[in-house]
This record gives structure tokens, sequence and C-alpha cells, in this order.
């Protein structure tokens, strides 16, 4: 298990608005089409914080992807895609 | 058993409450609501009992127990088993919000809960994501049914049905559209229903709503506020930091009157705020529409957050509710405060069986604001929980600390420093340690403020129960009781239960030697009895109790009823208790299988004493009576080298105590060697040696009489016989010749010649036939089967004494004698004295060989 952070990208379903935003202030976002892309450096127990916090708003996960330093971008359909 | 496991915002909750409270419903209902961050499971687990018993009407009997700091709960688990079997007519057990349940052992306790229930009881379990329940065999079974989120998600059929419900006028098309944007989510419907009632367009609304890329619970709150009058999105927003509010508090964080109105209005309009009790004082938000107007009030009044946390830590202050004012306290980032709080209830807050949430709290500081104050948090926890080189380590800090404290803070912090060293020393048997730590307790209980006195009494009560403890130890008996005593009555005045039956608890040890076994049994069952008015029965506090009541049946030859109580004591050893009463029980089991002539067992057990021993600091005076008894029982069990080994790494005062004499005349008998036995029994016998107590004469009288029989003195051996009976009468102690093997001895001695000769009756049967009951059932049918006081009258019949004589022995009757003889008779199918005998004898009522 690796315990330095390292790159997240999360997507969820929909566009996040500021209040809903401030509840993932580590993570930058970005609106593609009709999702919204959250990403930020996140060690292990970051990033179950912020799955939960998703839990707990009631958002709808699509996918969650730990980039490689070579593939910084996100690529839809990746295959942690869940 | 039925389990709805969906997202936030799935209807689980409505769909309960709308299912619960259905016309029809014959089963009684019993509803648990996890509290948000359920840390400690005993609040948990009470609350369910409590629930348990208002349903099925059982709260009028048994007091509910209070909470615990050894919470014991597997014990907890088979009670609310047990209620819920005696519970007739069925019971539908709904537990709410299980996820938010996080302590780790949850899921095992709730796993045996929910595969034993009774078969009249049906298990509803709500929980945002799936917990790990091992449910296979309830699956396998066909018992357990699974609601998921795409069971409640509502369909387009019933979406419109909700809007007609709610008076809403929306096209078939508009309908359509809100079902598709919402997915049929409930949360996002009853959101849609709220903005859309009394809306001026709604179709408008619905397209708007359709069009926006938003995430469904965001854009609908926003609305459903926005919709609000400015005073109920101020207290929504405001009152969103509170986990529950109620209308002073609401007031309170708005600065305004009038809140409980507006939360009742909430309430009835279903807009995501529902009332905790039935006199609806209290409130909570929905999770999800709380989460999202506290990232909402962050974002629109970030300054105001701090000042609002402090606002609710004060009231809750006034409300006596120690760990809200610390978490508000942490919220509002006043980290030394709080540190200062946490430091300052620490103690009583694992009193309160709180420690996990303690844990909690302790884990919220960052690492930045590490205030010197929390080692004594520290050290408190790492003592709770056994770790005694870590509290060690705390005390230390804290000490430091406390050198340099502005001196308000000092005199508290040292009072507390020492009640956690007193502890500490006493855990580790420390008694000097003990002594010294004490010394506080010369002081009054002074302070600026009630809550200072209560602390200090809190701890002042623990320090005496410590004090007592470590007296009786050291043999320091009637400051012993006193302190104990003290300690009990402090801690009713306090309203601390839990510390009274603690220190009533010891009270037994306390009374031994001092007081008659009687005397001792009787605290025993008077501290058991106040316990399990608490619901506290096999809790760890009251082992302590148990053990010393096992021991004083033990003693009295009253073998199986010992040993129920000893396992009576097991579940609670299993928790962390320290090694003074684990070392107890290990006497105690060990002194059980002595007195059935177990030697190898009784070896076992005071080995595990002796090794518990040697983990507590310092020498203790009943060191010499645990050693004495472990040499003898390593000799009895033909092991006499190595008792000589042990024997001779003793220190000279120790190895010429009455105890260690006794375990040396054993080893000399063991070897072959009676005068070598009654010479080192001399000084005992003649008053010399210092001894225990008067059980340390019995063993050497009968010691001395084991060693004149074998050098063929019977006249010395029947003398040394009658006088160990004469110090046993009192008491009736049966074990001392049990456990010395005096059988023979004891039949060698002529009945005409004892002035104890019902006592003798009584050691005799246990000496013989171990379990006479046992051996009878196996060869008469119950109904057969003789009564004690039958099976007494029995033992004469060999003998040539009349029937006058034998009540004379008896001290009964003659009415009696003959009303026994008689059943006996018919019992055996006899008719005469002589084939009573050996009808008996046949069937080992009788030993074969016993005819005088």
């Amino acid at each position: 298990m690796d315990a330095a952070p390292a790159p997240y990208m999360i997507r969820i379903n929909g566009h996040l608005g500021a209040t809903v935003l401030s509840a993932f202030p580590a993570l930058a976002p970005q609106h593609h089409g009709a999702y919204t892309v959250l990403t930020g450096l996140l060690d292990r127990s970051a990033l179950y914080g912020v799955l939960a916090e998703i839990e707990a708003l009631g958002l709808d996960l699509l996918e969650v992807q730990k980039l490689t330093s070579d593939r910084k971008s996100p690529e839809p359909g990746g295959s942690h895609s869940k | 058993m039925t389990i709805i496991s969906a997202p936030a915002g799935s209807g689980k909750t409505s769909l309960l409450r709308a299912w619960a409270g259905r016309p029809g419903q014959r089963h009684r209902l019993v509803l648990v609501q996890v509290q948000r961050d359920q840390h400690d499971t005993q609040q948990f687990w009470l609350a369910l009992l409590d629930a348990v018993r208002h349903a099925t009407g059982a709260s009028s009997g048994a007091e509910l127990p209070a909470a615990t700091p050894d919470f014991n709960a597997p014990a907890m688990v088979d009670r609310v088993l047990s209620e819920l079997a005696d519970a007739r007519g069925g019971v539908t057990l709904v537990i709410d919000d299980l996820h938010e349940l996080t302590s780790p052992e949850a899921p095992a306790q709730l796993t045996r809960l929910l595969t034993s229930l009774p078969a009249d009881v049906h298990a509803i379990v709500t929980t945002r994501h799936d917990v790990r329940l091992q449910l296979h065999r309830l699956r396998l079974a066909g018992e357990l049914a699974e609601i998921r989120a795409a069971d409640l998600r509502f369909s387009e059929r019933e979406t419109r049905e909700l809007l007609d419900a709610s008076g809403v006028a929306l096209s078939a098309a508009g309908a359509a559209l809100l079902h598709q944007r919402t997915e049929g989510w409930a949360a996002g419907l009853r959101l849609g229903v709220l903005s859309l009632a009394g809306h001026p367009d709604p179709e408008q609304f619905v397209a708007e709503f359709s069009g926006s890329d938003r995430t469904v619970a965001e854009y609908l709150i926003a609305e459903m506020l926005d919709r609000q009058p400015p005073d109920v999105q101020d207290l929504l927003l405001r009152t969103s930091l509170l986990d529950r509010v109620n209308g002073e508090l609401a007031d309170l964080l708005t600065g305004r009157p009038g809140s409980e109105q507006i939360l009742l209005d909430l309430e009835d309009a279903n807009a995501f705020v529902e009332s905790l009790d039935p006199g609806r004082t209290w409130f909570r938000y929905h999770h999800l529409f709380a989460d999202l107007l506290r990232l909402e009030l962050r974002r629109t009044l970030p300054a105001e957050i701090p000042a609002l946390h402090r606002r609710a830590a004060g009231w809750f202050t006034q409300h006596g509710q120690v760990a809200d004012v610390i978490r508000h306290t942490q919220a509002a980032g006043d980290w030394p405060e709080a540190a200062r709080l946490l430091a300052d209830h620490s103690f009583s807050l694992t009193l309160d069986g709180q420690a996990q949430t303690m844990q909690a709290l302790l884990r919220a500081f960052p690492p930045g604001a590490d205030h010197p104050e929390l080692a004594l948090v520290r050290a408190t926890v790492d003592l709770a929980q056994g770790r005694l080189d870590e509290a060690a380590a705390y005390l230390v800090v804290a000490e430091t600390y406390a050198e340099t404290a502005p001196p308000d803070r000092q005199r508290r912090l040292q009072v507390a420093i020492a009640s956690l060293k007193l502890s500490l020393a006493r855990r580790r048997g420390h008694l000097a340690g003990v002594v010294e730590q004490a010394r506080f307790l010369a002081s009054p209980v002074t302070g600026p403020s009630d809550e200072d006195i209560a602390l200090g009494s809190d701890l002042r009560a623990v320090a005496l129960m410590n004090l007592g403890i470590a007296e009786a130890w050291a043999l320091g008996l009637p400051d012993a009781e006193r302190h104990l005593r003290e300690g009990a009555v402090l801690a009713r005045e306090i309203g601390r239960p839990y510390l009274e039956v603690a220190c009533l608890a010891q009270l037994g040890f306390a009374s031994l030697v001092l007081h008659s076994f009687a005397t001792i049994r009787r605290r025993c069952r008077e501290a058991i009895a106040l316990a399990e008015r608490h619901g506290w029965g096999t809790e760890p506090v009251i082992a302590p109790a148990l053990i010393m009541l096992a021991g004083t049946m033990v003693w009295t030859g009253e073998f199986d009823e010992g040993e129920r109580w000893l396992r009576r004591t097991e579940p609670a050893l299993q928790t962390d208790t320290g090694p003074d009463l684990r070392l107890h029980a290990h006497m105690a089991s060990g002194l059980l299988h002595a007195g059935r002539g177990r030697h190898h067992e009784a070896l076992d057990e005071f080995s595990a004493a002796k090794h518990l021993r040697s983990q507590m600091e310092g020498s203790h005076a009943w060191d010499s009576q645990m050693t004495g008894w472990l040499l003898a029982t390593q000799a009895r069990a033909g092991l006499p080298d190595r008792a000589r080994g042990l024997l001779a790494a003793l220190d000279d005062e120790r190895a010429s105590s009455g105890e260690i004499r006794n375990a040396r005349a054993v080893i000399c008998l063991a070897e072959g060697n009676p005068a070598g036995a009654l010479g080192v029994l001399h000084d005992v016998l003649d008053g010399t040696a210092p001894v225990l107590g008067h059980v340390t004469v019995i063993e050497a009288q009968l010691l001395a009489g084991l060693a004149h029989r074998q050098l063929g003195d019977e006249r010395a051996a029947s003398q040394a016989a009658e006088r160990a009976l004469a110090l046993a009468e009192s008491d009736r102690l049966v074990l001392p010749f049990a456990m010395t093997g005096s059988a023979g001895l004891l039949e060698a001695l002529p009945r005409h010649q004892t002035a104890h000769a019902a006592l003798l009756a009584d050691i005799l049967d246990v000496l013989h036939g171990s379990s006479p009951a046992a051996r009878q059932q196996s060869s008469l049918p119950p109904a057969e089967q003789l009564s004690p006081g039958e099976l007494r009258v029995l033992r004469y019949l060999p003998t040539n004494l009349s029937r006058p004589e034998i009540a004379g022995e008896l001290s009964v009757s003659l009415n009696t004698v003959s009303t026994h003889l008689r059943s006996v008779y018919a019992k055996l199918q006899v008719r005469d004295r002589s084939s009573a005998v050996r009808r008996a004898r046949e069937l080992r009522l009788l030993a074969a060989g016993r005819t005088r």
C-alpha cells in the first residue's frame, strides 16, 4: 500500500455547485459534459474521506482513478470505472 | 430479517415509519436509531435494551443498566436476546442507520444478535452501505430479505401518485420529466414536491430543473431554501452544525425567539426535519439535508461559525453534556480550551462508559494542537485499557506540565495525577506507591465551582477504593474495610453507583481473617445484589465479590455451588481487569480442584496465580499463603523435589511463616518422613510461628494428625483431628480436611470422642463420594433420591447408635430421625436397618469400608 499521496481523478454525475464543491477543498473541479471531474493529490485516508463525503452528500459516483505520473489526464472509460 | 441497504435519501427511514404506522400491526415495534458517529457501542446497546423493555412492557421490572467503564458486550447481547425471548406475541426490531455504528466490535456483536433471534422476532436493519454482518446462515435458510436502492426507487406511476397526494398539479409530461431527472430518487422527489407545492408555475420549474446540469440534491435544496422565509433559512443554516436541535438551542443560535414553532412547522411540512421524541422537543435534520446545509453555512457565513459553536458549547455546558461541549469547543477552534475540558472530564467520561468517544475526541485534535493537558487524557485511556507502561510515561509528561501550569490549574491537575498514579500503583500491586499517592485524600475537596468539587469527589471515591484494596492485600484489614466503606458512601452521595459497587465488591476480600465466613458471604451477596440492580451481575466490577463468594463456598465444601459462582466470573475476567483480580480467581479455582483431590489441575491454577503475582510489584502479606499452597500441591501431585527447589529459594522470614511450615510438612509426608513433618509443625502448633489466620492452624493440626498416624500413634492423631474440628466448627470449614486428605484420619476418630459429630459427618460426606448426589443419580430413579437430611441419618445406620442417640448426634428431634428413616427405607425398598445398610452400600451411598 502506497503511503505517499498520489494524484486521483474522481468523476461524479452532474454539475457540482459551489456549496457541494466546498466539501472537497483539496480537489480541483472541472465540468466535462454532464459530469464533474475532481482531481487532486490524496493519500489513502484522504481518499476514503472523500468517498465518505460523496456518500453522505448523496452524489452519484461514476469513477475513481489513480493517475500514474505519465497519465495525468483522465481518459473516459478507464479500466477502474465502476 | 430484512436489510434495507441504500444510499442517503433513498427513503429508508420514511419507508420504515410508514410501514410501522400502518394499521393492523400486531407485532410490537422496537425502534432504535443509531446516533451520528456512535463510537461507544454501549450507548447503542443500552438504547436498544431500553427500547425492547418499553415495547414489551418489561420496563417496570429491573432497572435499566447504567453505563459502565468496562462494558461487556457479549453479556449485553445475551440480555437483549433473553428479554426478546420473554416477549410473547412477536416483536419487530428496527435498527435505523446501522452504518453510524463505527465501533470495530459492533459487526460481530450485531451478527450474534441477528442470527440468534427468537422465532417470533422480525429484525429490520437500515444502512447506507453494506456492513459486514455474517448472515450467510440466514440467507441460506431463506430468512433474509434485502431491499436495495433499485427497489426503493419511485416508478413513474408512483411519482405521479406522490404529486397527486401532495396536491401538486403537474402535467403527465412534467411528472415524467421530474421522474427522469431525479431518477426516482426519493429525496429528490420530496425536495421537488416541497418546491412545487404552491409554485406559481410548476411546469416551468420542472423544465428549468430538467435543463440544469447541477446535481439533484444541491439544486433542489437551494430551490427549497430560496422559497423559505428569511428567518427559516437562517434558522436552518445556523442550527445545521448541531447533531440535534431543540427550540431553546435554535433561539440561542439565531438570536431570535420562536424557533420551536418553526421546527414543528417544518416537520409538519415533511421538510426533512424529524422530531426525536414523542413530546416533539428535540429534532434532527435528515443527514443529507444537514450535510448540505452545513456546507452552505460554511460558504455563506464562515466568520460566524466559531461563535455559533461557542454558543452551542455554552448551552451544552449548562446541561452537563460534556462530550458535546468538547466537540463544539474543538469545532470552534479553541484547542487549548478543548484540551483543558477533555483533561478535566477524562475521568468522568471513562466512568460513564464513554471511553471510545473520548478517544475520538482525542483524535480530533490536529497534530500541531497537541496540548500538554492531553497527556493526562492519554494516561487515563491507557490505564483503563491496561497499558500500564504507556500510562506511566504519559503521567510523567502530565506531571512535568503540572509543575509549570498556572496555580489555579496546578492543584486540580495534581489531584488528578495523584489519583491516576494511585490506580496505576494498585494495578501493579505496588502498595507503598498506593499509600504514598493517597496522601491527597487528607485535604478536603475544594474548588471554585461545583464541577471542581464533583471531579474531586469522583477522584476521592476511586482513591478510597484503591487504597482499601491495597490495604486488604497488605493485611491492613481494618483500614481496608473503613476506606472501602467510606468510598462506597461517598460514591452513593455523588451518584456514582459504579464506584459504590466497585468498593463494596472488594469488601469481602477486606473481611478475610477479620470476620467469619458467614459475614464475608453476606457482604459478597449484598454487593452482588446491588450490582444486579444496576444490571452488572456479571460485569468485571462485581467479579471480586463473585470470586470471594465462590471461595467461601469452596471453604465450606459446597464445591458445585462454588464452581457455579466461579463460572459466573469468567466473562468478566475476559476483559482486562489487572493481575490482582485474575490472581484471586486462579486461587479460588486452585482451592476448588485441591478440595476435589485434583492435584494436577490445582497445581496449574496455583502456578498461574504465582505467575500473575510476579507481575505485581513489592511483597504482599498473602504471599506466604499462596506459596504454601503451591508447594503443598506440588508435593501432593508427586513433585516433592520441585517443591523442595522452590522452598530453598525462599528467604528466612517467609520460610518460617506458618503457611510455609505447613507446606514443608506436606513435603516431608510425601517423602515418607512423618517425624520431620512433626518437627516443622511444632512452631505452628504452639503459636510461635506467625500465621495468617486459624485456617493455617487447622491445616497444621491435620498434618500433625496424619504424621502421628503414620507413626502409629492413633491417640495423638485423634487428638489433633479433634482440635482441627474444634477450630473449623464456627465456620463449618471443610476444605482443609479435603485438601490435606484427612478422610482416613477422621474415620479413625471414635464417634463418642468427638464433640463435633455433625460437622464431622458433613466433612466425611464431602470427602467420600466427592459428589454423593452424582453417584446416587446413576443408581436411583430421581424420585427415589435421598434428601440431604435422609443421607445424614443414613450415615449413622452402620453404627450401633440408637435412634434417640442419632437424633442427639444430629441435634434434631427423634421425630425427625424417625421420619427420615421411614422414607430412607421406602426409597431403598427395604424393611430393616441392616438391609438398608447393605442396599446403601450396593448403591454406594455409604462407603464400603466405613463400619463402626
